[in-house]
């Protein structure tokens, strides 16, 4: 209050990054000690944590943000690593799939060793639950990260385990190596792997159908949102109960949520930033974000996939469709995040 | 004084072509400029409130405290706040420099502040009746008004706002909306309730009066007059500067006032137009435009209000260019010269008569 800013630390901050080059308020350093390819366009990260980080539980995933170009960036990554590792020698490692086409990602590459990155405590329900029920993992792509911690955390086998893993063949399957040295040593942990490549998507879910008949079985589900949505469709259909299935998403996919809706639309809306109103085109091909940022607004942004809440808005009027899942807002002032949201109407927002 | 609409539109081509130019360039050295700034803002705070107390050995240490204090204060109000407000920053997406999160060492509430300068003051720049900066409801500043008695004893007016500038900032919209005396005015909307803007106007006052005059001269035990003194000083030196800065940004001699009617339905190239008459620059050391926040180049921060201000003065060069490209006058000067004109414009209509400046920018 004092500096009329929200907490001393804010206040201080200038004076404590004169010190502490890079520290940032609310979050937490980490120093990377090795990066190293996983596969082809995966980067295996290796840092060495703060002791004041609270550490996590395998599956959760952490917010990693780095400064480029003068500009805070935030992206999730999940924690691949056993949790043993951060307990013994207070390391995680994290497996991030780099686009060299994204501001971010691309980044990765070109860190070097010893340099300090922020991170946040680690977050997400998405953890083994009941590890003394038999479980099914099915994975696709990158969705690997937060199974392999929890497979890789696992001290006592109770039931039997099997994780389906699909990748475009063995040379972008990251984690494929630990992973198959466990399922060796352990036999109560089986791994399928499957070559996208070569098998079908209808080939690949039928490898799984005999578990349903199991209705113990606990199944959990990481990938991209296309694939989760129709393995779950499939459990559903072969009467597996919602409540055993649970599932982290990565990712926003832009799809249209209802068939009809597939043709853009554009909205013309007003966006009140700093006091002014900037009448921007609101198109629901992509998030209200995305076309505030390319009409040269700059509203905060974190996660940018619905995660960390610093997107958060008023909405004065209008109606916007959560991207993720296609849920309608009201049509009055409420809180929504810019980054998954879509419009549905003509909107006033005030950033 | 008008252009073509062809004209126009060129104007608006180029000034946007030199936006997006700068734009481009905005990266690492404006984050390490910005956050100089309030490295410098931070310490000056800091060791003026602790100079303060030091008076107790020399007189001498309390005026420099004094001195810093005013400096942090005027480094907070204008290089970074009313810059950082008006999301100059924002794309830094940093945790203290963001237009949506930043409050300012200054009675006015911030939020009250982005609605009556960023959008009235900044939309309907010397527009008669609609701009209320112009003259801030208190002041004959042009032949638009009817003379008043009251007009006589403006110069006083004047220099008694001038003191308790901060006062009169944070009470603007609220006098705006006639939250205390006065009739409702039918053609003002507000998208704030009457109760919001009182709580908003007491709620800040009162944190910085709590602050300055109750909790810092407590903790400065013995010494808590002088702490009480010193903060008061510094609050003066304070507004006294910001009033000075802002009166020659559109009140100098040869700025032109519009009319609202004719400002209806204007293009971009007639905005900017409009901008760069009803606005002037003062000539001066880097040190003096980091003190007036870069508002000495008030030209440049009219057309670009959300570009960070450390451009300004290099942008200038090539705004003056265009200007004299489309025959525009640009209105720039010595600070002094300038603030001379300020004060003979307060001193002339304080008086009944006085020449014709506004425009029509649109027939």
């Amino acid at each position: 209050m004092l500096g009329n800013q929200p907490s001393l630390s804010r206040y201080l901050l200038p004076v404590i990054q004169r010190f502490v080059p890079s520290f940032l308020p609310d979050v937490f350093r980490a120093r990377l000690l090795s990066h190293q390819w996983q596969c082809t366009d995966m980067l295996e990260l290796t840092l060495q944590v703060s002791r004041r980080w609270p550490g996590f539980i395998a599956g959760q995933h952490i917010h990693l943000t780095l400064n480029h170009n003068g500009r805070l960036i935030t992206r999730p990554f999940s924690i691949c690593s056993a949790t043993n590792e951060w307990q013994s020698m207070r390391r995680i490692r994290l497996c991030c799939r780099v686009d060299p086409r994204g501001e971010f990602t691309s980044l990765l590459g070109t860190l070097n060793i010893g340099d300090i990155v922020n991170i946040s405590a680690a977050q997400g329900d998405f953890y083994w639950q009941q590890p003394t029920k038999p479980t099914v993992f099915i994975a696709a792509g990158s969705g690997i990260t937060p199974i392999a911690a929890m497979l890789l955390s696992q001290r006592h086998w109770l039931a039997p385990v099997t994780l389906y893993y699909r990748a475009r063949g063995i040379e972008s399957a990251a984690l494929l190596q630990p992973l198959t040295r466990l399922a060796e040593r352990n036999p109560l942990f089986n791994l399928v792997f499957s070559d996208s490549r070569e098998q079908t998507a209808a080939l690949f879910s039928e490898q799984f159908r005999h578990h349903c008949s199991d209705n113990h079985t606990q199944y959990y589900l990481c990938g991209p949102a296309g694939f989760m949505q129709s393995i779950t469709a499939q459990l559903v259909q072969n009467a597996v109960q919602a409540e055993h299935i649970f599932r982290e998403q990565f990712g926003v996919d832009i799809a249209p949520a209802t068939p009809n809706a597939a043709a853009e639309t554009v909205f013309n809306s007003t966006l009140i930033s700093a006091g002014t109103a900037h009448n921007i085109s609101v198109s629901t091909s992509q998030s209200i974000l995305q076309s505030a940022e390319q009409q040269g607004l700059t509203p905060s942004f974190g996660c940018r996939m619905g995660v960390c809440f610093q997107c958060v808005c008023e909405k004065v009027s209008g109606q916007v469709r959560d991207i993720r899942n296609g849920t309608l807002s009201g049509h009055g002032r409420e809180q929504i995040q810019l980054c998954i949201s879509q419009p549905v109407s003509e909107l006033v927002i005030k950033l | 004084m008008k252009l073509t609409s062809e004209q126009y539109d060129a104007l608006a081509h180029q000034l946007d072509a030199l936006k997006s130019q700068v734009k481009q360039q905005l990266g690492e050295t404006d984050a390490r400029y910005i956050h100089r700034v309030l490295l410098w803002q931070r310490l000056s705070a800091i060791s003026g409130r602790i100079l303060l107390v030091l008076g107790f050995v020399t007189p001498w240490l309390w005026l420099a405290g004094v001195m810093l204090l005013a400096l942090a204060k005027i480094l907070d109000n204008m290089e970074i706040g009313h810059n950082v407000l008006h999301g100059q920053y924002d794309w830094m997406n940093d945790p203290v420099l963001h237009s949506k999160r930043y409050e300012w060492d200054i009675a006015c509430d911030a939020g009250s502040w982005q609605r009556t300068h960023n959008f009235e003051h900044h939309t309907y720049t010397n527009i008669i009746g609609k701009d209320r900066d112009f003259g801030y409801g208190l002041l004959r500043l042009s032949n638009d008004f009817r003379w008043r008695l009251r007009n006589l004893w403006q110069g006083g007016t004047y220099l008694l706002l001038s003191l308790l500038f901060q006062w009169g900032v944070s009470y603007h919209e609220l006098a705006a909306q006639r939250v205390f005396f006065g009739k409702k005015k039918a053609d003002r909307h507000s998208q704030v309730s009457d109760k919001d803007l009182k709580n908003a106007f007491f709620g800040k006052g009162a944190r910085q009066l709590l602050k300055d005059y109750l909790f810092f001269p407590l903790i400065a035990g013995p010494m808590w007059l002088w702490v009480i003194a010193g903060n008061f000083l510094a609050n003066m030196i304070r507004n006294l500067w910001t009033s000075t800065v802002i009166f020659c940004g559109h009140f100098t001699a040869d700025i032109h006032t519009f009319d609202a009617q004719a400002c209806e339905n204007e293009s971009r190239g007639q905005w900017y137009f409009r901008q760069m008459l009803g606005s002037s620059n003062f000539t001066g050391p880097t040190w003096l435009h980091i003190l007036t926040g870069h508002l000495s180049c008030q030209i440049e921060h009219h057309l670009f209000p959300d570009i960070p201000a450390r451009h300004y003065p290099a942008m200038a060069q090539q705004v003056q260019a265009i200007a004299a490209r489309f025959n525009i006058p640009y209105n720039t000067g010595s600070f002094l010269r300038q603030y001379g004109t300020v004060f003979w414009r307060i001193l002339r209509y304080s008086l009944p008569g006085g020449k014709v400046s506004t425009l029509n920018a649109n027939t």
